[in-house]
């Protein structure tokens, strides 16, 4: 580890990296304070910039809008009792509160050095615990690896919208678009119709843009948004935060950090699980739970440090096996891929440097989220009301000219609205999108593995139960199973009237 | 007033946009296309010759691109320029003599689309061999084939370079119809596959089996070439020309679009010479890729491609059925 | 011209409340179960047209698509037989209301979308379309506020340059 900690500090430190990490956390922080749009519809917009940069500074400006992003959701959460993002409606519940008693600038100082706080932690948790995963890693073979695939998208499928069936259906069809293009292993054409462009396969920043982009600019057919108006006079008091608060608030912000490391380890399960979780424990273990709903520090603490504590751990399957612990992350190994940097082992140690640069520039990603927190948190408030009709046509554009740049041809501008319009179709089916990411994202190292492991035994599906790693992977994928269809039984008993 | 400060402002970003449009470039900057992994062999030597460009040439700046894609890459790569037009693409003898024998159709270009730059390495596959088998030596790996022993080799892709050289290999031994070819998705991959004992066998790039070979996770068999390895840490491992079996390199070709000018060819060639004979470049080549620089001319590069082309003729049943 | 737009968007308005009073419901789980058990069907149709194969694979480019659309068809069928058991044990399905106006409307947001490709493809200039897509969703959100016209228009030709110069994307 130590000797790729000197190079790597030498790779992180340069001006152009620093430059992309400030306009990654700036834009995120903007993005996520905004109702309405969020962290991961920013990822997709964002992601064709990346492809014409290097590894080190792409994933270090799609980081900033990542974690920036944690931050940024609090920010209209606290102002105006709307989340900028989900994850921050728990972070709303004591933070509006509070900043209804006129402590508004204390509430946003409150989030940003607990999503400080939290992501720091997180990023050390990275650090340490990556290359001892990867080593693990190694040990997978292709049948395993297959069962680490089917385990992350059935997670995935699960808990993504109300119907597992539906998640699965997404997951399938997800799985069923990365097939089109060249077959991974033997170069045969598959589902391309005759049409030359497809021979490539679709692009992932293309679909997502239609996916999870043009979708949202179409859903404005079914709300409009008033403007926000928010009086950023209102962001006047001192800010102080007295030496017993900050005492309240350390228990909370380092269990509530350890409970989002956890948490985002697991696939499937993201920000908004970990600030929910964090704040009831928080809750359940204040010696003033009376105050939790009506402006609680401990709340806003638990909640935010949580959530950031998120964004480090996610990154550990996704590195070490390139299964992404959520969305986001997910968008992110392509833009790790496209530089030729494959999760496992060999990241850590033949690109050691680059990864370790990586790892550490999500420390540094903290601190200069914090430095903008603090300089800049009026800016982010003002942004809240930015008017719709301007918004709307700036990210159609955006859209546009992110889906053109990636191969430089309008067809592609074209898969987009396609994508846009399925989208939408399965938007009113009720079927989740986030599994179709997820089958996009796993879809040719899924399908390569299984291939490959049934070549390697003969074609006997024996192979998929041969080995120790195999039995656990799925014990594992029978356990999520049975806890989430038992979870989503109870949730139906619970609530009748709710279809599953 | 406002509103005059608004259109101004309108008018002034228009303004500038037109007139950064006009403006005009000395240095011409060359795309080079690499249809291939970007962690692969070529993608990582491109990458080297356009840091280099720079120091070489005041007016010609390469950048590299690696879009993996093989054949489809570069038929989009041949849609979308035009001659004169500022690119560069790779192709290899697995474009030329491979699919283009296999899957013509899936090739919309030839050999006459492109103009002859430079080739930009030379590689000697190499065999290797799971540990356990205790294979050194071509010797060894006959014996190991006429007991009848199973031979499952890993290889980068179904149809790629190295599934024709254990194609020819294990089939003039006799072995074809016992050759199982398991493909992987990079020879990086290939190569850990054998030391993971997925496979009995793996062809690849030296340098990608280097460090399996240095944890004692493989043995090195024998080298794609007429002759024993002379330097570098394969040093002495025989070629397997001296059994009569058949053999080729793996090489990267730098082409331009067919009607470039002769004079921006012979430029671009002159550059990429300049480049390859830098002595960090060729250290860098031979020390850490394990790669031979190998300055061609395109007499040379038509006999290599006919080359390879029989041997596929000769053999692509036992790979493709 | 502002008496035009106020009875355009008059009539607009008029057209717009009676089609909101329009809904249509569709048994949800059930329509779902049955388009993606024929799209399942439809894939597994055309995968000898559209996947070629070698005799000699042992596991062949069909393998896994098959497997996949095999999922989806047992998937559905479960979904479709749970919403049949319901029907059969009369207990409420699964319903979904689907209002008409926000269809038109995501119809009309649909249009603006195509026209802003058709129109940058056409010209093969980006910024056209760009400018397009501004005013139409200006106009789509009945904007009066001249400023925001100004705005929007020198923002997308920011977001064209910075592509155009900044990134070297040729459009």
């Amino acid at each position: 580890m130590l000797q790729h900690i000197i190079p790597a500090t030498g790779l992180l430190f340069t001006l152009e990296n620093i430059l992309w990490i400030n306009i990654g956390v700036f834009i995120g922080s903007v993005f996520a304070a905004i109702p309405g749009l969020s962290v991961i519809l920013c990822v997709i917009l964002f992601l064709p910039v990346t492809y014409s940069m290097t590894a080190i500074p792409g994933m270090m400006f799609l980081l900033g809008i990542y974690c920036a992003g944690g931050y940024g959701g609090s920010v209209s959460a606290i102002l105006i009792n709307t989340p900028g993002t989900p994850h921050a409606a728990a972070t709303m519940l004591d933070g509006h509160p509070l900043s209804e008693k006129g402590r508004t600038k204390a509430a946003l100082k409150i989030a940003l050095y607990a999503s400080t706080f939290g992501g720091v932690f997180s990023a050390l948790m990275l650090l340490f615990l990556g290359p001892q995963v990867a080593k693990i890693a190694a040990q997978l073979g292709t049948a395993e690896y297959f069962m680490v695939c089917v385990f992350g998208l059935t997670i995935i499928a699960g808990v993504s919208g109300k119907s597992m069936i539906k998640g699965l259906i997404s997951a399938c069809l997800g799985l069923l678009i990365s097939c089109v293009g060249s077959d991974p292993m033997t170069s045969y054409d598959r589902f391309t119709f005759g049409i030359s462009r497809l021979y490539l396969g679709l692009d992932l920043a293309i679909c997502l843009i239609g996916l999870f982009a043009l979708v949202e600019i179409m859903a404005k057919a079914e709300r409009r948004l008033d403007r926000l108006n928010l009086d950023t006079t209102q962001i006047k008091d001192d800010g102080v935060i007295t030496k017993a608060e900050y005492k309240r608030m350390a228990r909370p912000v380092l269990i509530s950090s350890i409970i989002g490391v956890l948490v985002g380890i697991i696939p499937g399960t993201g920000a908004s699980e970990a600030s929910w979780f964090s704040y009831n424990t928080a809750k359940n273990m204040s010696k003033y739970p009376e105050e939790f709903g009506h402006g609680s520090v401990e709340g806003v603490a638990a909640a935010e440090s949580a959530n950031n504590a998120v964004t480090g751990a996610t990154l550990i399957p996704l590195l070490t096996l390139g299964i992404p612990g959520d969305g986001t992350v997910a968008i992110m190994l392509s833009a790790l891929m496209i530089n030729g940097l494959n999760p496992g082992l060999s990241l850590f140690t033949t690109q050691g440097d680059i990864m370790y640069a990586i790892m550490l520039g999500l420390i540094l990603v903290n601190v200069f989220m914090l430095l903008q927190g603090k300089f800049l948190t009026t800016l982010f408030a003002k942004v809240v009301s930015i008017p719709q009709e301007i918004l709307t046509p700036i990210i159609v554009i955006f859209c546009f000219a992110g889906a053109y740049s990636v191969n430089g041809n309008y067809f592609d501008v074209g898969v987009a609205l396609v994508f846009g319009i399925l989208s939408w179709v399965l938007r009113k089916l009720e079927l989740p999108p986030v599994p179709i990411l997820l089958g996009l994202v796993l879809g040719s190292m899924t399908e390569t593995n299984f291939r490959r492991a049934l070549l390697i035994s003969n074609g006997s599906p024996s192979i998929f139960f041969s080995s120790v790693y195999c039995i656990i992977f799925l014990v594992l994928i029978v356990a999520a199973v049975g806890t989430i269809v038992r979870g989503k039984i109870k949730e139906r008993k619970a609530n009748p009237q709710k279809e599953d | 007033m406002k509103k005059k400060i608004l259109s101004l402002a309108l008018v002034g970003a228009m303004c500038v946009t037109l007139l950064a449009s006009c403006g005009g470039k000395k240095n011409a900057t060359w795309k080079v296309t690499c249809p291939w992994a970007p962690s692969g062999v070529a993608a990582m030597v491109s990458q080297q010759a356009a840091t280099k460009s720079t120091e070489y040439s005041d007016t010609i700046t390469l950048v590299a691109e690696a879009i993996k894609g093989d054949a489809a890459t570069v038929n989009t790569w041949v849609a979308d320029t035009k001659a004169n037009a500022t690119e560069l693409v790779f192709v290899g003898e697995g474009l030329l003599s491979i699919t283009s024998i296999l899957d013509p159709g899936k090739m919309q270009f030839s050999y006459e689309d492109f103009a002859f730059v430079e080739n930009l390495y030379s590689s000697i596959f190499v065999l290797s061999a799971d540990a356990k088998l205790n294979i050194g030596s071509i010797a060894d790996l006959e014996a190991y084939v006429q007991a009848g022993n199973e031979v499952s080799v890993a290889v980068n892709g179904a149809t790629g370079s190295e599934a024709f050289l254990a194609a020819a290999l294990f089939g003039s031994m006799g072995a074809g119809d016992k050759l199982k070819l398991t493909p992987y998705q990079s020879a990086a991959e290939a190569a850990q596959a054998v030391a993971r004992g997925e496979t009995q066998f793996a062809v690849s790039h030296q340098s990608q089996i280097l460090e399996t070979f240095q944890q004692n996770g493989v043995t090195v068999v024998c080298a794609f070439d007429e002759n024993d390895i002379a330097n570098g840490p394969f040093e002495g491992v025989e070629g397997v020309g001296q059994h009569g079996y058949p053999y080729f390199r793996n090489r990267c070709f730098v082409m331009a679009r067919a009607g470039t000018d002769e004079a921006k060819v012979k430029e671009l060639k002159e550059l990429y010479g300049k480049i390859l004979a830098d002595q960090e470049v060729a250290d860098w080549l031979n020390g850490t890729m394990l790669l031979e620089v190998d300055t061609m001319s395109v007499e040379d590069v038509e006999a290599h491609i006919d080359n390879v082309k029989n041997i596929v003729n000769e053999y692509k049943d036992i790979v493709a059925g | 011209m502002s008496k035009w737009v106020e009875q355009f968007n008059g009539r607009m308005d008029s057209w717009g409340r009676k089609l909101h009073e329009k809904e249509i419901r569709i048994p949800i789980d059930l329509v779902t179960g049955v388009v993606f058990f024929l799209l399942g069907l439809g894939v597994l149709l055309v995968m000898p047209d559209q996947v070629a194969i070698s005799e000699k694979d042992v596991v062949n480019g069909r393998a896994f698509p098959t497997l996949l659309m095999v999922v989806m068809i047992l998937c559905c069928a479960m979904l479709v037989g749970k919403e049949l058991y319901k029907l059969a044990t009369k207990q409420p399905l699964n319903w979904k209301v689907i209002n008409v106006q926000v269809e038109i409307k995501a119809l009309v947001i649909l249009a603006i979308l195509v026209g802003t490709w058709l129109l940058s493809r056409l010209t093969g200039l980006f910024v056209v379309g760009a400018v397009f897509c501004c005013l139409g969703f200006l106009l789509y959100f009945r904007c009066r506020k001249k400023s925001y016209y100004v705005i929007t228009l020198v923002l997308a030709v920011a977001i064209w340059a910075a592509f155009r110069f900044a990134l070297g994307v040729d459009f």
